[in-house]
């Protein structure tokens, strides 16, 4: 015989079971007497708990009548904890707002830089090269000392341009995307708090 | 049809009234607690054992609910959220009024022992067991078990009450029932003979 299903008897016992589940459940109770027993006793529980009759309470219009007497003036316009609410969803909502930003400038940026190399945008170009220095003051002032020449010059070059140009975009977009997990893991833990029921833990 | 027809009017009269209610309507306000109060007292009568401080904890939910009723959103349902308040009014009221509990534990404790089985068949005498079995539960345990029990609500409706996952549900349930099976063992001795004897 299957191991005993004392665990789901409850789920059983209130309707709360379906599919496969179910069909196992029944199956188990059909050849099991023990876990038949105990889910009788559970029927008989139930049967004592409503065997307990409700009192008289005074009619629902008085009662109502009642609570109108004791109602305060002024409802909670908006709670504090309402605006705390949209705070948590509007930050990494804003977050996410400047990174989209700033990839998009990225990418707008790539485009007309290669509309440009291509001749098509040939009317605004002495605009776009206005103060389009290639930034590679450090490399050039070391090769005019003669400190670097040749491949070492050209690497210098290079390394200070990403430096300059791509660094501190990177930087930017991998401080956001932190920003963000780390919002969502606080958001994370706090819903997993809220989810427990902190206020009828036993 | 008929029952469809009345509960999809009752439904969307009950939104009606809530969207009033939160624009200030008291007259709309006090249609929602004639609807919800039968319920509302029995829960939390359940919870105490005590009349009259249902009535009151009643009172101070519906206060609370009035109260709060511009940030209640309509995802949960009045019912659910109601409930909600009412649970944590009970729970606040009896540890105010903390000499209901203890002396309630105390006479289980004392009485249990001496009843027998003839002694059971007595309505007001088990009728007091049963509730004392019932209070001597863990608050958060006593709510599920009454919410199911006396309400007919489904898990996922007492989660969405409790605001705790369904897997809680559960195991709190399994843990009040066995609870109170051991506690009531004689009681719910006589009620299996008595089945089996009407089956006979």
């Amino acid at each position: 015989m299957p191991a005993h299903v004392s665990e789901w008897l409850n789920a059983y016992h209130d309707g709360e079971l379906q599919g496969n589940r179910l069909h196992q459940i029944e199956a188990h109770l059909a050849e099991c007497d023990l876990c038949q027993a105990e889910l009788e006793s559970l029927e008989s529980l139930s049967g004592l708990l409503h065997a307990i009759p409700a009192p008289e309470f005074t009619s629902p219009e008085r009662f109502a009548a009642q609570v109108n007497l004791r109602l305060p003036h002024e409802q909670t316009k908006v709670s504090r904890k309402q605006i705390l609410e949209i705070s948590w969803w509007m930050i990494p909502v804003g977050l996410l707002g400047v990174w989209v930003f700033i990839v998009t400038s990225n990418i707008l940026s790539d485009i007309i830089y290669e509309a440009n190399n291509f001749g098509l945008l040939s009317g605004i170009s002495n605009w776009l090269n206005f103060g389009s220095l290639n930034g590679v003051y450090l490399s050039s002032t070391l090769g005019q000392a003669g400190f670097l020449s040749g491949n070492g010059l050209s690497w210098a070059e290079t390394a200070e341009t990403f430096t300059r140009m791509s660094l501190p975009q990177i930087s930017l977009q991998v401080s956001i995307a932190l920003l963000y997990l780390s919002w969502s893991a606080i958001w994370w833990a706090r819903h997993m708090r809220q989810e427990r029921g902190p206020l009828l833990e036993s | 049809m008929e029952p469809f027809t009345v509960a999809r009017i009752t439904a969307f009269s009950e939104t009606d009234l809530i969207t009033q209610a939160q624009h200030g309507e008291r007259s709309a306000f006090s249609e929602l607690v004639c609807i919800h109060a039968q319920g509302v007292r029995n829960v939390i009568y359940r919870m105490c054992g005590d009349p009259q401080i249902a009535e009151d904890a009643a009172q101070e939910t519906f206060i609370q609910a009035w109260t709060h009723l511009p940030s209640y959103r309509h995802q949960t349902s009045l019912r659910n959220w109601l409930y909600r308040i009412a649970v944590n009014a009970a729970t606040d009221l009896l540890r105010k009024e903390k000499r209901i509990l203890p002396n309630a534990l105390e006479d289980l404790q004392l009485q249990d022992p001496q009843l027998g089985p003839e002694a059971l068949f007595f309505e007001e005498e088990r009728t007091e067991l049963i509730q004392k079995a019932i209070l001597s539960l863990p608050e958060a345990s006593r709510a599920v078990l009454v919410l199911r029990e006396y309400e007919g609500m489904s898990y996922h409706e007492i989660a969405d009450a409790l605001d705790i996952p369904v897997g809680t549900v559960m195991s709190r349930l399994n843990y009040a029932r066995k609870t109170l099976k051991d506690k009531l063992k004689q009681s719910l001795f006589v009620q299996v003979e008595v089945k089996h004897a009407g089956a006979r």
